[in-house]
């Protein structure tokens, strides 16, 4: 038992210690992301003294680009399945080594989350009244409890996973089954699942009548499988390319496929909306018109929402057409579509809630500076986890960082990258 | 595709690996402070939350014991920032009671006296504004708040061809609010009073995004109450100073109609369009306005949200 | 230059913007990054909650100068002063009484101040059917025609209101017709409007009424 704890304070402490070694570009880009964190972190401060006046919200637009980012990355947390499930369900192979990225990449989405619900909420110092037993969490009634639990309960999933895997790759041992298969299924299901709580948490409202439509929870799936491995597309090309690890072009290829038809149904329920709110006419379609035509002479929304619609017909021509086998295309299709979902879900969908509000008053929405910064900070942050996380696992799927060369000197971080290894995840 | 490697490095010598190991020392001081540094506004926060204030426990789990103390804390708070010592209360809501207000929208002239009153008597912030009333300019002929007319100021009021309609919260008796807060801080009492404890508030506006009637209200900075304006007359659940970052709405002055007075914006209507009481009462005015007029309208109805506040007219 | 020494660069580099960053934090740690506008406190008189009107019954209560209801310091008793009305058959209200503006009912049409005032005692007044009601009976008077509203002010549901709605915790307190119609014109007159609303950063948001929402 000991032993085991001393082995694995060895491993932590060695993980630790390559993410702060590397060669210079290492430094200069966690450098960069540090410098951004922290310009967020001290907005973060003068919005704890002075409450959310600092930001661009107010009683009539009360959630602003804090929510839209949430709402925006908790699908790509959701997304980190779409590697999972040909892994698991169809045993795909080229994709399997991949697998433990996509699943890194949803804790950091997870923990971007996380920060910007804390950053929206009034009294961050009572976020232990969420917690059962010593709390108060109105379960099941709230939607937004929950999201705290599928949330939390989705982060402990794949920190467990990952963790597992790597430690076992580590140990050079085979991982037992039963420590993670049924962890990847609750994980598939689960993904799901925080996707829909979340496109639930708007659905629910009976006097928001631009989110109280069956069809957001669906266009929320289609979105986040398009915008999540695009994601992890792009990811993974970094990834090749700085590390040598070795990621096949029919992986890549394969995720294509999966960018290729969310992306037609998003767009194809995209259009089932606006049909529904503007063939119709009733009065209940009015943040519609806000949103795309503008309303009594507001319209700040407007040009965001045709660059967004724009970009993810661009990005589905190129999709659909054969020239996306070729990386470089599918890497403009795969930017156009994160940029057009982010603003699309985002403050496409967020901001035109509130406006006009139930009393019919028209208040529009411009974040403030320092909002601006706290969001950029958490991005920064998030991204500085998910370096950080790749730092360590590269090299222990490598083998590089391996029980077998425990006192062996250091990786120093600018020697020469070894040649690409083939050397896959044990199964 | 694999790019070309670059070619390995000179050996590195000793001396250039300690001063490598000195520079990752530097730079990870520098993010240090930095770290320290970023967090310096947090100088500035006062009061933010005193310990017992953050240990405090959730309303209905308070001992009569806990409460005497919450109002002993309440009330020195109070006198330390306004020099005013206030009378604070935890009124109980009353058997056999339940509230309902009506609004004569035949008599209302949209002068905006209840707003004001309402903000005198629950202590609401001046700067920036906090307002449970909202009152509608529409145009005649249409109940559709869209067209309504929210800033309107007149030397002359009521104005031709315009009925006035005020809106605050409707104490529904299936209230949305409530449902969506998820820690419980707002809930519906006996007598139909939607509260809020405010020192159970996490500020996460949703039940401000759930509530149909825009009547929730959110401190999004330390409130302003001038001294000279501060009502004393205080109860828990009611109009005692809220802090940053709380949510607060009306709760039917609290504070005045559970000691068996009227709300402050009926006193101060001066044409008697509001009327407040006891439905449980055959014969309070209420009672005797739901008996005897004829239209009668909850504001959105079909949200199925039945509110206890009636707007009717009565020619 | 070598990998090792480009890195060390970049070490240094880095150290020099942390450092340099936490002294940008301190110097503008007490900056407010909001600008807040001065919203001026609302007039006292948005606040008031007097009545509009001091009756008859009022003045009684208080003690005060009842001079303006002592009829006959001018008038003779027994000879009810004649009504004198001009060529659109208007009430010309003599300048004694130069304070009253005719204009209860609409066009003009209540234009007998017997209709109300007891020509045979102007100390009291009458209503419809000849009953004299005294100057502290006003709502007898008014619902003699106005039955409805008599019946709502009875109940409560008409007419301004304030004290306990519970009255076995105290009394309500309910104001009388003329507290706020005047009798003679009894239309409420129109006011100014209190201030509008502010909203937290812009305008406080309006819709300009329009013909059609679709």
């Amino acid at each position: 038992m000991i032993t085991a704890a001393r082995n694995y304070m060895i491993f932590i402490r060695r993980c630790t210690r390559i993410a702060f070694v590397g060669d210079w570009r290492y430094y200069a880009w966690m450098g960069l992301l540090t410098v951004i964190s922290l310009l967020g972190l001290n907005a973060y401060a003068k919005q704890l003294v002075h409450g959310l006046i600092v930001t661009g919200m107010s009683d009539e637009v009360s959630w602003g680009v804090y929510i839209a980012n949430f709402t925006f990355l908790v699908g790509v947390a959701a997304a980190a399945v779409m590697m999972v499930i040909p892994v698991y369900i169809y045993d795909n192979e080229e994709l399997h080594d991949l697998v433990i990225f996509g699943e890194l990449l949803a804790v950091a989405a997870i923990i971007m989350c996380l920060a910007f619900v804390t950053v929206d909420l009034g009294r961050p110092d009572r976020f232990w009244h969420l917690i059962p037993g010593i709390g108060q969490l109105n379960f099941p009634r709230s939607m937004l409890s929950w999201d705290v639990i599928v949330l939390n309960g989705y982060l402990l999933l794949n920190v467990h996973i990952c963790g597992y895997l790597l430690y076992c790759r580590y140990q050079n041992k085979k991982p037992g089954k039963w420590f993670y298969i049924p962890f990847v299924f609750t994980a598939i299901i689960w993904a799901v699942s925080i996707h829909t709580v979340t496109a639930f948490l708007y659905v629910g409202l009976g006097g928001r009548p631009f989110w109280n439509a069956s069809i957001v929870g669906p266009r929320f799936l289609a979105s986040a499988f398009t915008a999540g491995p695009a994601i992890i597309i792009l990811a993974l090309q970094i990834i090749r390319h700085y590390t040598h690890y070795r990621i096949t072009d029919k992986a890549l290829l394969t995720l294509r496929s999966i960018v290729q038809v969310s992306m037609i149904i998003n767009v194809f329920l995209l259009v089932c909306e606006v049909f529904k709110e503007f063939y119709s006419g009733t009065t209940h379609g009015v943040s519609a018109r806000y949103l795309f035509v503008g309303l009594h002479g507001h319209h700040a929304l407007v040009p965001w929402i045709w660059t967004a619609i724009t970009l993810n017909l661009v990005a589905m021509v190129i999709l659909v057409l054969p020239v996306s086998r070729s990386l470089r295309w599918l890497d403009v299709a795969c930017v156009l579509s994160i940029v057009g979902i982010w603003i699309e879900k985002g403050m496409g969908l967020v901001i035109p809630g509130f406006i006009p509000t139930p009393l019919g008053a028209i208040v529009e929405y411009v974040p403030s500076l320092n909002e601006t910064l706290v969001c950029l900070g958490i991005w920064a942050f998030g991204l500085l986890c998910y370096t950080i996380f790749l730092r360590m696992s590269v090299p222990i799927l490598q083998g590089r960082i391996a029980k077998s060369n425990e006192g062996q000197p250091e990786i120093q971080g600018d020697e020469p990258e070894t040649a690409p290894v083939a050397d896959p995840l044990p199964h | 595709m694999t790019p070309t490697l670059p070619p390995p490095d000179d050996k590195t010598s000793d001396a250039s690996m300690s001063r490598r190991n000195f520079l990752r020392g530097a730079a990870a001081f520098g993010g240090l402070t930095a770290l320290a540094a970023s967090l310096a506004p947090l100088r500035q926060l006062e009061d933010f939350s005193s310990s017992e204030e953050f240990l405090q426990k959730y309303y209905k789990e308070l001992t009569p014991d806990d409460m005497t103390k919450v109002i002993s804390r309440i009330e020195r708070e109070v006198q330390k920032e306004y020099g005013i010592r206030p009378h604070v209360r935890d009124l109980k809501p009353m058997d056999g009671v339940e509230f309902v207000y009506c609004l004569n929208l035949t008599r209302c002239i949209g002068c905006r006296k209840c707003v004001h009153a309402c903000v005198n008597e629950n202590n609401q912030s001046r700067n920036p504004e906090i307002q449970y009333i909202r009152v509608l300019k529409m145009p005649h002929g249409s109940m559709d708040v869209e067209k309504g007319d929210h800033t309107y100021e007149a030397k002359s009021v009521p104005e031709k061809g315009f009925f006035y309609m005020p809106v605050q919260c409707q104490q529904c008796q299936n209230p949305p609010c409530v449902k969506v807060c998820p820690v419980n801080a707002t809930w519906q009492e006996k007598d139909g009073i939607t509260v809020i404890d405010y020192d159970w508030c996490i500020g996460c506006r949703y039940c401000e995004a759930a509530c149909p009637y825009w009547a929730r209200r959110f401190n999004f900075t330390k409130p302003e109450i001038p001294k000279e304006r501060l009502n004393p007359n205080m109860a828990y659940l009611g109009n005692r100073p809220r802090k940053q970052g709380v949510m607060e709405k009306c709760h039917f002055c609290i504070q005045r109609t559970r000691a068996g007075k009227y709300p402050a914006c009926l006193e101060v209507c001066p044409v008697g369009a509001r009327k407040f009481g006891n439905i449980l009462d055959p014969e309070s005015e209420v009672s005797y306005i739901m008996r005897e007029k004829r239209v009668f309208i909850q504001l959105k109805e079909e949200m199925g949200t039945s509110p206890r506040f009636f707007y009717y007219f009565d020619k | 230059m070598s990998k090792n020494t480009v890195t060390q660069y970049w070490l240094g580099a880095l150290t020099v913007v942390f450092l340099g960053l936490g002294g940008f934090f301190i110097v503008t740690s007490a900056a407010h990054p909001a600008t807040g506008k001065k919203i001026p406190l609302v007039d006292v008189k948005f606040l008031d909650r007097t009545a509009s009107r001091r009756t008859y019954a009022d003045l009684v209560k208080a003690g005060e100068d009842l001079s303006d209801y002592d009829c006959y310091g001018c008038h003779e008793k027994g000879k009810p002063p004649p009504i004198r009305y001009d060529a659109d058959h208007k009430i010309i209200v003599p300048k004694e009484h130069s304070d009253v503006v005719m204009g209860h009912g609409s066009h003009d049409r209540n234009n007998l101040c017997y209709n109300c005032h007891n020509e045979q005692n102007l100390l009291t007044l009458q209503v419809r059917d000849g009953h004299e009601v005294g100057f502290d009976n006003i709502p007898q008077l008014c619902g003699s025609c106005h039955g409805p509203n008599l019946r709502d002010w009875e109940a409560g549901a008409h007419g301004r209101t304030s004290g306990y709605w519970n009255h076995s915790l105290g009394a309500a307190d309910r104001l009388s017709c003329a507290n706020c119609h005047n009798p003679h014109a009894p239309r409420i007159p129109t006011r100014e409007s209190a201030p509008a609303p502010h909203s937290l950063h812009g305008p406080a948001g309006t819709t300009t009424p329009h013909e059609s929402t679709h």
